[in-house]
Formats: structure tokens, sequence, C-alpha cells
């Protein structure tokens, strides 16, 4: 199935653009794509997932939303995808 | 209108705003009698602070330990070329007396932190986040959420921005709590992982555009007029020239405004660092 991905500020400049469409494998989650995105991209390596007590979890610095929702308000790392899903990863900006 | 108390000069100053149905004497007196504390009077505070002040907020706090340099002049436009050297509080203070003397403009030349933070925040009805670090605004946002401050929040990177709103009113009538700051990202980056403005670069109008749309949220709240962009992030691309907005929910999780929060005092969180809570 295809993804669009969608980066902002950060995230953007490790990956080297604003949007990319990639295929995963059909009943990939939210964690299988951003596990699948750390070990592509050498900036995003750790920046995107971390052991929490209950597995791997979405790091509390980055918000990532799937159709412009934030996925925390799903199912987290197990959100289910499909194909045509939009996923967006972004970071906190502090510049004032 | 017995007790309108707009004067002659008043009522031409801001005879732009009175001829609206949705702002008129009323909601002129309403911003004349509000008072806003503007964090931070560089990229994002100047225009904010200029729009507020025009538009006749009647007190105006400045917060800003630092002093104008050459290199801010590229966006702080509230600073003058004469202004180098000299605190930005006091710059931004001689601009709003020069463009409007209904105003009280208030300059704090300090750096908010959590011993502070109560004393300069909880005097001003609506607080603008214009700073610029990750201690800053989650210190901002956790005291705001605490005291049921308003709160509205802007930041820049290069080409990109984003602004919201949180009203921090929780535990009234309304069918969802307000989210907020922590919801979002319930901790900032480790220090060094964002770079600022000086090792990336900004472009200039970029914080005019986004403090504009602040400055735009305040005037909206103070008159409780139109819909405030609570529950939505607005992000905005100068370079594709796009805004869009997503969804923010409150987090039940969240450390600070959640179901059962961490965070109860911001003497809990060491605000140098992630700004997560304090391990002891």
């Amino acid at each position: 199935m295809e993804i669009e991905l969608r980066f902002f500020a950060t995230f953007r400049e490790a990956v080297g653009q604003k949007e990319r469409v990639e295929t995963f494998d059909d009943g990939a989650s939210v964690g299988d794509v951003l596990a699948s995105l750390e070990s592509t991209y050498d900036g995003l390596e750790g920046q995107l997932l971390e052991d929490g007590d209950d597995g791997v979890a979405i790091r509390p610095q980055l918000s990532v939303l799937k159709n412009g929702r934030d996925v925390t308000h799903m199912a987290g790392v197990e959100t289910e995808l499909k194909d045509g899903d939009r996923l967006s990863v972004f970071p906190p900006v502090a510049g004032g | 209108m017995s007790d309108l108390r707009l004067d002659a000069t008043q009522l031409d100053r801001y005879s732009r705003h009175v001829i609206m149905d949705e702002i008129g004497p009323e909601g002129q007196q309403r911003l004349l009698e509000s008072s806003v504390l503007v964090v931070g009077a560089g990229g994002l505070g100047s225009p904010a602070i200029q729009y507020l002040a025009a538009a006749g907020i009647g007190r105006l706090g400045i917060v800003d330990d630092d002093v104008v340099e050459r290199s801010n002049l590229q966006r702080q436009i509230v600073h003058g070329d004469d202004d180098v050297g000299r605190p930005k509080v006091e710059s931004a203070a001689d601009y709003v007396g020069a463009l409007n003397p209904d105003i009280d403009v208030e300059p704090h030349e300090t750096r908010l932190t959590a011993d502070n933070v109560a004393t300069l925040v909880d005097d001003y009805d609506v607080v603008l986040d214009a700073s610029d670090n990750f201690g800053t605004r989650y210190l901002l946002n956790d005291h705001c959420v605490l005291t049921g401050t308003p709160l509205s929040h802007g930041a820049i990177y290069r080409f990109e921005g984003q602004v919201t709103t949180f009203t921090n009113e929780r535990g009234t009538e309304s069918d969802t709590d307000s989210p907020c700051y922590r919801c979002l990202f319930p901790e900032a980056p480790e220090p060094g992982t964002v770079p600022d403005c000086a090792t990336t670069g900004v472009l200039g109008v970029l914080p005019g555009t986004v403090g504009c749309i602040q400055a735009t949220e305040v005037v909206k709240y103070v008159l409780g007029k139109g819909e405030l962009l609570e529950g939505r992030l607005l992000m905005y691309d100068a370079m594709d020239m796009t805004f869009e907005t997503v969804d923010v929910l409150s987090n039940p999780s969240c450390p600070v405004c959640g179901d059962e929060p961490a965070i109860e005092s911001v003497e809990d969180v060491s605000y140098e660092g992630s700004c997560e809570i304090s391990a002891d």
C-alpha cells in the first residue's frame, strides 16, 4: 500500500523533502512506518520511537498525525494504516 | 450608552473599530480595559506589540531580558537602528508610547523563571507567548494551565510557523476540555537538537505573519467574538504559502492538564532541559 508521508521543520531537513510517497506492506501500522523511516534516514534514527513502559511508543517530543488527527487519540504506534493514508510527522519549534 | 467612556479623541482613533457591529464602542471599551502580557519583544513580539497597542489594549506588559542587536532588525520591527544596545523592553515601550498614548505599557526587563512567573503573569488577562526557547514556552504553558490563564502560542522555524490558542478553560460546561501545549508535545526536544534562529536563519517576514495572527487571536479573545484557534494548530509554510490546521485534542494522559496530572506546580519541572517532570 502507498502512504503519503509529510515532514515538518527539523524532520523535513533530516529527510530532505517535504513530502514523499512510500510503499509499505499491507497491514503496516504507524509504528512500522516510523521504524522504517528511522532506519532509512540517518537524521531520524532514534528521533521518532522509544522503548516505553508498555513497549515501543512515539517519543514525547513529536506529534504524528494520520490524515490530520493525532494518533495519540487512536491506537498510538498500533494505529492501522490503509492505502492512501497521509502521515504527518512534526516537532515543536521554539523560534520567536 | 450612558456608561460610554470613550472620549472624542478615542472615538476618532478607534472609529474603524467602533463602526463595526462586532466591536462597537462597547467592544472598544473592553479592549481598553483589558491587559495582555507579551513574553518576548523579538520577531513574534514586535508585530504583536504593535497591533495590540494600536488596537487599544489598555495595559500592555512586555517581558524580555535581551538588548537589541543589529542582527535583530531584519525581523524585530518594533526596534530601530538607534536602539541597538538598548534593552528590548525599553525600545518596545518607547514605540508603544509614540504610537498610542492610551496604553499603559509595563516593561519587565527580566527573564521569565519558575520563581517570577506568577508575579509577572497573574496580573494580566491574557498571555501572548512570543518567546524563543522551549524552557520559557513550557513554563508559560504549565503556569497558564494551572492558573486557567488564556495563552496565545506562536513559534517559528526558518520558513515555517505554528500558532494556536489555549483558552485554558476547564471544568466548565463545555463539551470538551481545552487542550494545552503538552497535549501536543508532552516534552521539549533535548537541548541542542532543535537549532535556533541564529543557527538556521529565519525569513524576516515570517514572524510578522505569525505574530499578527497571535495578536488577532488575542483581540478576538478579549472581544469574545469569532472562532479562536482553540483545539486547532495552524501550520504556516511561507515557501509554499500554505496554511493548514490540524486538530488538537485534550490528551487524558497529558502530564499537566490530563486526568491524573504529574505536574501540580511549576516547581515540579526542570525547565532547563526537556521540561520533563523532575525525578525527585
